[in-house]
């Protein structure tokens, strides 16, 4: 009999495994595949590493200005896998030790929900007061035909590709889509995205999304928006393009981004009554679900899909199922897209803001304002907006576009967490030279 | 000759203490050693006593103040005697107290402070805050405070123990302290980081709106009528079958006026007016005004508030007629387009709130009349009537009378006389 059993052994799952086990919990993590789950082996950590390698490669050419000659730059797309690999181990060692230290019993196999306090995995049943399921997603598959073909890639085949692709097509431009665009662009692929909305990066703040849409054509990547394609056939994409015109283009790859749907298929959530849809099962802010001793956290919520949301929900349902109250405040989880540049933001967007018909105050500066974004980005652009409540100063929203925003964005979020106003936020002392400066200069400019 | 007494140094540490209490008044007699003051450092109280016998001649600061130790606080000597020269510069002058110099205007804003501060009084008794407290509480969010079990004498909160408990609880993110000072409250536990209290955990402020000058009118009236009058309510009920035929006869027929049944009773409580005229009275500085004609009020709710129009000899009136002029002057009330002297000149007021489902209410006197009758709900009423219980249809009346001029009895057999009216209407009053 255990105190927990979680099942699904990402960021969600894990971190809430030991985080029990810390408590004194006798936990046991069940684990089909690897450890870390999407985010370390086909998610986040992947996806950064081919970022960081594209980068590097399209910062040698950008060498000569720095004062840097190079001679010829070759990428080489087989040690760049490798050395994802090796980071990608490193860190799943790291979760096992961690896991080990932390006192969690890892059970591998497939586990199936059969009753409130019972899991079965394999042969095997075993018992638990509390049982979380941190399932999390897969990508979604949308209904285009020939979207099964061998030459359409997801976010999990994509790291599987062992040349630079010529073309590709990539289908959605949401934050997934993005990053990829980005990296193939950057390592010389020639990348068309399309996207069915007239935007990219749907829920970011539409100034900062308009301006990456502007800065990433700029770089050579083709954008269909409110596009819909209709078929894909060898190398052949049909779609309808934004004046509802059809049209055809070829590429050697397809890469699905259409978003991920959530795991609550085959893990006995019908049989235990659980309350859940396609879009995810349902929690309460305390990660219960409708069945008394059942708590769920990440994507397989279908709330905020991120690491960091799901990393925090299932640690705030071992608090609470173990008695300690605790809460989750999905308002201040800030988000960051890796492209190059940047975004990152957290809290309300301006077009929330203007829906809820929030009076806000903003305040908007180009990143140059601070020295350091100059010596780091040669000929770089980007942007830090600022929205505060118009009556008492409250910063609700902060989204910036420029790298290296996504290491600054934490101290928005600190003053979105904890309500912080205007003035608060005016009294922090932010280090010098730092890109960060460009976020004071955004909250000094609020009046 | 006049002496002052200063603010003794209650500790090496004490450099001011706050005047909490004058157990004397200028111009009272004090003998040598009584208790003069009761002067508070954030520890401890203290008594200041007069160090001669004579008399108070001037307390130089306000309860609440902070005095600077070693200030003359007071001064006792021979009445008349001049204390000009031992008033402190920091004091404001007696004859001058709104002089406009800084100190004067300094010590009267702390005591405004202590008077509006949003000290928690509804968690415990203001009384329960040693003043000093008190002004720590005001100058550290009010209302957002949760008061600890106090420390002082008989439980008293001393400012340590606030203090103490500011510094070791959950803080309050700035959007939530500034709406607490708008008057907001605290509901539930703090949903921030380590149980910081966020604007979500705190209510909407109260909105302060300023009353219209009829609010304000009404506001007057309601407090005179409770102030200058001896108010008592009486309660009974009528059958109210023959009101309801009347009613259906009203309804059924064409081209007679749409008399409603509070037409119907107000035009009964004019019949039982003419026949008691003692009610129909106006009770103005130890007189009684017994009116002939009778001018009746009634209550009407208007967007801007309470109306009372008047229709003036009302005794002359038909039921339709009345009920005529009742629904003109209703218009008008509610229009803003009523006249002055549509709305002076009662004898008497119907207030009917049975439209609004009221069982039973004590309205308040419209002075200087001398009563008014409140007119309830109709609802179900079980009777006996030859052995049997029957269910009626019956009206409840509430009167309130001035027991100044009216005392039970005569109150209750006018009542009768209403009750009386209403339940023979429809042999009274013709459609």
């Amino acid at each position: 009999m255990y105190d927990l059993i979680v099942i699904g052994a990402g960021p969600g799952g894990y971190e809430a495994a030991a985080h029990a086990a810390r408590m004194g919990k006798k936990v046991a993590l069940v684990e089909k595949e690897r450890l870390g789950g999407t985010c370390l082996n086909v998610g986040c950590i992947p996806a950064k590493t081919f970022l960081r390698s594209s980068k590097l490669f399209h910062e040698c050419g950008e060498a000569a200005a720095f004062g840097v000659k190079l001679g010829s730059v070759e990428f080489d797309m087989p040690t760049m896998v490798e050395r994802k690999n090796r980071v990608v181990g490193t860190l799943i060692r790291g979760v096992d030790g961690m896991l080990k230290r932390a006192g969690v019993e890892v059970i591998t196999g497939q586990a199936m929900l059969v009753s409130r306090s019972a899991v079965q995995v394999g042969e095997q049943r075993y018992e638990a007061s509390n049982i979380l399921l941190a399932t999390g997603s897969r990508p979604a598959v949308p209904p285009i035909p020939g979207i099964r073909s061998e030459r359409v890639l997801d976010s999990n085949t994509v790291f599987g590709l062992t040349h630079v692709p010529k073309t590709i097509a990539i289908i959605g431009g949401g934050i997934i889509g993005l990053e990829f665009a980005c990296f193939f662009n950057e390592v010389g692929t020639k990348v068309s995205v399309y996207e069915m909305l007239p935007q990219i990066a749907m829920g970011s703040d539409q100034e900062i999304s308009n301006r990456m849409l502007q800065i990433l054509k700029r770089k050579g990547i083709d954008f269909h928006l409110s596009a819909k394609v209709l078929g894909i056939e060898g190398e052949s994409i049909q779609f309808q393009d934004a004046d509802g015109s059809s049209a055809s283009a070829s590429a050697e790859y397809v890469l699905n981004s259409t978003g991920r749907s959530p795991v609550v298929q085959g893990i006995g959530l019908e049989e235990v009554g659980i309350d859940f849809t396609s879009k995810g099962i349902k929690t309460s802010e305390q990660g219960k679900t409708n069945v008394a001793g059942v708590w769920a956290c990440g994507d397989v919520t279908g709330r905020r899909m991120l690491a960091h949301a799901a990393t925090r929900e299932g640690i705030v349902a071992v608090n609470n199922m173990f008695g300690k109250k605790d809460r989750i405040r999905y308002h201040a989880i800030p988000s960051v897209i890796y492209t190059h540049p940047e975004v990152a933001s957290v809290g309300s967007t301006e077009e929330e803001l203007k829906s809820a018909a929030i009076e806000y105050k903003k305040s908007v500066v180009p990143m140059a304002v601070a020295g350091r974004f100059l010596v780091e980005n040669e000929g770089g652009t980007g942007m830090v907006k600022v929205l505060a409540g118009a009556r008492y100063g409250e910063i609700l929203g902060v989204h910036a576009i420029g790298d290296s925003s996504s290491e600054f964005i934490i101290a928005a979020a600190a003053m979105v967490e904890t309500e912080m106003c205007v003035a608060d936020a005016s009294e922090i002392v932010f280090p010098h030279p730092t890109v960060s400066e460009a976020l004071r200069e955004a909250i000094l400019g609020v009046h | 000759m006049a002496v002052a007494v200063e603010v003794p140094k209650l500790g090496n540490t004490v450099e001011e203490c706050l005047i909490a209490h004058w157990r004397k008044q200028a111009g009272e007699k004090v003998s040598a050693g009584e208790v003069v003051a009761e002067i508070e450092t954030d520890k401890a109280s203290f008594e200041v006593t007069a160090p001669v016998a004579g008399t108070v001649l001037e307390t130089f600061f306000a309860e609440g103040t902070l005095v600077p130790v070693f200030t003359n606080m007071f001064a006792i000597g021979e009445p008349g005697e001049d204390v000009a020269a031992l008033r402190p510069a920091s004091a404001a002058a007696p004859a001058a107290p709104a002089a406009g110099d800084a100190p004067a205007a300094a010590a009267s804003a702390v005591v405004e402070q202590k008077a509006a501060g949003p000290v928690p009084a509804t968690t415990s008794p203001a009384g329960a805050l040693s003043p000093r407290a008190r002004r720590f509480a005001a100058e550290h969010g009010g209302a957002g405070l949760a008061l600890p079990p106090g420390s002082g004498p008989g439980g008293r909160v001393l400012e340590e123990d606030l203090r103490r408990q500011y510094y070791s609880t959950a803080r309050v993110s700035s959007v939530a302290r500034q709406r607490l000072r708008e008057g907001a409250e605290v509901q539930g536990a703090g949903s921030g980081v380590a149980g910081m209290i966020l604007s979500a955990d705190v209510g909407a402020p109260a909105t302060a709106t300023r009353i219209s000058s009829l609010r304000e009118k009404i506001a007057r009236r309601m407090r005179e009528s409770l102030a200058a009058t001896a108010q008592y309510t009486l309660h009974t009920s009528a059958d109210a079958g023959g009101l309801l035929l009347v009613r259906a006869k009203v309804k059924a027929s064409k081209g007679v006026p749409d008399i409603n049944i509070n037409d119907l009773v107000t035009w009964c409580t004019v019949q039982a007016l003419v026949a008691v005229p003692e009610l129909n009275a106006e009770f103005i500085d130890g007189r009684l005004h017994q009116h002939r004609a009778v001018h009746i009020g009634f209550a009407c709710d208007t967007p801007r508030g309470l109306m009372v129009p008047v229709v003036k000899d009302a005794d002359r009136l038909t039921a339709g007629e009345l009920s005529i002029r009742m629904k003109a002057l209703t218009a008008q009330a509610v229009g803003g387009t009523i006249g002055v002297d549509d709305m002076t000149g009662g004898t008497f007021t119907v207030s009917n709130l049975g439209g609004l489902g009221i069982e039973s209410f004590t309205p308040l006197l419209n002075p200087p009349q001398v009563a008014i009758l409140g007119v309830d709900a109709i609802q179900l009423k079980a009777v006996r009537r030859e052995g049997r219980i029957e269910f009626i249809d019956s009206i409840g009346l509430s009167i309130t009378l001035d027991h100044q001029v009216i005392d039970g009895a005569p109150g209750a057999r006018f009542l009768k006389v209403v009750k009386e009216k209403i339940e023979t209407v429809e042999s009274l009053c013709t459609i």
